[in-house]
């Protein structure tokens, strides 16, 4: 049983200093998730536990780690579900080739980078019970993410949603985020194949008939969601909670099926009717609970599982900053020369390039996942971490220095097919889902 | 069109087919040997008694120790008694790390924090489950003998469906 003294504690605390930090990281103009990503770090050993071992033994004793976990691993399905609501698969079809460019290359860059990375951390960041293809392939993922919602966050924050900077990047990010989870899932999958007992043809084939039944079966069914939101402009209560329900039961399956709970969440909101109204009623009853309470414990266990300290030494730091560095080139600079080469003037295209860059709360969902599987080590788990901040911080002041305002809102209709090679009409965001 | 599929092709299929000569080379690349996880520990008891600091050990039921381990560094903490004070390194299938007493005061009169233990083993790879066997010895004590130690890895279980 958990002392639930214990918990509440932690419970106020993190919301107390999750509140705290990312209404300063505001007034920094950074979103506030930075913030609470912060905090997390904060809270864990690399701050509070260094120096006060004893407050931070008191306030997180290893006993109570798990039923803090588990609060937290409700509140990232139910994020990862209105990630995929606010994805619409509909508009990533009516790319533009320059788009559709851009974002491949923004995948594939990162990964490559990545991947030849590997060739020099492996040997000295892993272990033998980790293959270098699982290795190289998570490194790869987890370098070519996208924080989409983050994205969607500082566009909105701007008002740039419209701007032709802001169609291509959440486009972009959409797509990046979709095809890096479908690379973590094949990862997982093949990490897990070798601890599980089950044939690996079986856990695929099992995963390819799940995916098949919800695309063309359990998708039919939840336009009743709509259809009922129609009706009464509101979902009742019961409505809500089998949405909930429908939610959790599709996370189990693919846990059950041996990848991973979010995948399932995912997938669900990748299904759910995307009328945009529809969207942003389901958004707003979920979000509040999550983003406010739910995820801020996400990010205290993040913290509590990174240790600065473990990046100890000048070597361990070199590995740090070329994680960072290659992260950033292969992001920043991969979609900025894409999308340069494509037609769009160089600083837009640098502009992209940062937007492109934010990883953020995704990033570490995606890193805990790799902890979880052991592909990582604990060290490598914390350089990661400092990674996502770093890129995710300089997002806001890297943007502003090199983007002046009137590029920034340049809008689409000013996009001929000669700048851009193609038409750009693209998402219209409104999957600016969470404010994490 | 033309254009973007020479564009796709050098941006994006040429990286793809670098990555696969990327994780090819790769395989051959040999990572530091595993040693993270719990291992359970042998050890004469009656020996670890007689070093400072070494009571809490030997009376422990199960004596065990947890390494949790960052490519060839690692950090090692005894259920009972000792841990880690910096990282441990892991060369071949050798392993050293100096060690401190934890949670001290526990009726040891020769038992302070800043008494330092040096553990050194060796891996044996091939075992299954993976073992080591080595000596822990007190730095700042010339008189004390080193306590040999053998330890075994708990297997980690199988994952059923849904680990």
């Amino acid at each position: 049983m958990p002392n639930l003294f214990t918990l509440v504690l932690q419970i106020a605390v993190i919301l107390a200093l999750c509140r705290a930090v990312g209404t300063l990281f505001r007034k920094m103009r950074q979103p506030r998730v930075v913030g609470e990503m912060f905090a997390g770090i904060i809270l864990g050993p690399s701050v509070l536990g260094w120096i006060a071992p004893q407050a931070s033994a008191f306030l997180f004793p290893q006993s109570s780690l798990g039923f803090l976990s588990a609060l937290s691993q409700v509140g990232v399905v139910i994020f990862m579900f209105l990630v995929g609501l606010g994805i619409n698969p509909k508009e990533l079809k009516h790319q533009g080739h320059a788009a559709v460019l851009t974002s491949h290359v923004s995948i594939t860059a990162p990964f490559v980078l990545a991947a030849v990375l590997s060739i020099y951390l492996y040997p000295k960041l892993s272990d033998d019970s980790v293959a270098f293809v699982s290795f190289a392939l998570f490194m790869g993922a987890a370098m070519s993410i996208t924080a989409f919602p983050v994205l969607a966050r500082i566009l909105t924050e701007r008002d740039l949603l419209g701007s032709r900077l802001g169609t291509v990047a959440i486009a972009c990010a959409a797509v990046d985020d979709v095809t890096g989870w479908c690379i973590l899932a094949y990862i997982v999958l093949l990490i897990r194949a070798s601890r599980i007992a089950t044939p690996m043809w079986l856990t695929v084939g099992g995963l390819i008939a799940f995916a098949l039944l919800m695309i063309y079966g359990v998708r039919r069914l939840l336009r009743r969601f709509e259809a009922a939101y129609r009706e009464r402009a509101a979902l009742s209560e019961n409505m809500m909670a089998l949405m909930l329900l429908l939610v959790l039961v599709s996370a189990l399956c693919t846990e059950w099926l041996g990848l991973h709970l979010l995948f399932g969440a995912f997938l669900m909101g990748a299904i759910m009717p995307k009328e945009a109204k529809f969207v942003r009623y389901v958004l707003d009853r979920f979000e509040t609970i999550t983003v406010t309470l739910l995820l801020p414990l996400f990010f205290a266990f993040t913290g509590l599982r990174t240790n600065i300290a473990l990046v100890e030494g000048r070597e361990m730091w070199l590995y740090s900053g070329l994680i960072i560095l290659v992260a950033t080139v292969g992001k920043l600079g991969g979609s900025m020369v894409a999308s340069w080469l494509t037609g769009m003037p160089l600083r837009e295209a640098a502009g992209l390039g940062t937007l492109m860059n934010t990883r953020g709360l995704m990033e570490l969902v995606i890193l805990n996942i790799g902890l979880d599987v052991k592909v990582i080590s604990p060290a490598l788990f914390s350089m990661m971490v400092i990674m996502a901040l770093v890129t995710t911080f300089m997002t806001t002041p890297v943007l502003e220095l090199i983007c002046p305002e009137r590029i920034l809102r340049r809008p689409v209709a000013a996009v001929t097919s000669q700048d851009v090679g193609e038409d750009l009409s693209l998402n219209s965001g409104q999957g600016s889902t969470a404010q994490a | 069109m033309r254009n973007f599929v020479i564009a796709y092709a050098v941006l994006v299929a040429l990286p793809v087919a670098g990555l696969l000569g990327v994780l090819r080379h790769g395989r051959a690349l040999t990572a530091p040997i595993s040693v993270d996880g719990v291992w359970r520990l042998q050890a004469d008891a009656a020996q670890l008694a007689k070093l400072p600091c070494g009571k809490s050990l030997a009376s422990a039921e199960n004596p065990a120790f947890t390494i949790s381990q960052s490519g060839t560094n690692f950090a090692l903490e005894f259920a009972r008694g000792l841990k880690s004070v910096t990282s441990g390194t892991i060369s071949g299938t050798a392993l050293q790390a100096t060690l401190s007493p934890s949670g001290v005061g526990s009726g040891d009169a020769q038992c302070s924090a800043d008494r330092r233990f040096f553990l050194a083993a060796t891996v044996d790879p091939d075992a299954k489950p993976r073992s080591l066997v080595g000596t822990l010895a007190l730095s700042d004590c010339p008189s004390c003998m080193p306590v040999e130690l053998r330890a075994t890895r708990e297997p980690q279980p199988k994952a059923k469906r849904g680990h």
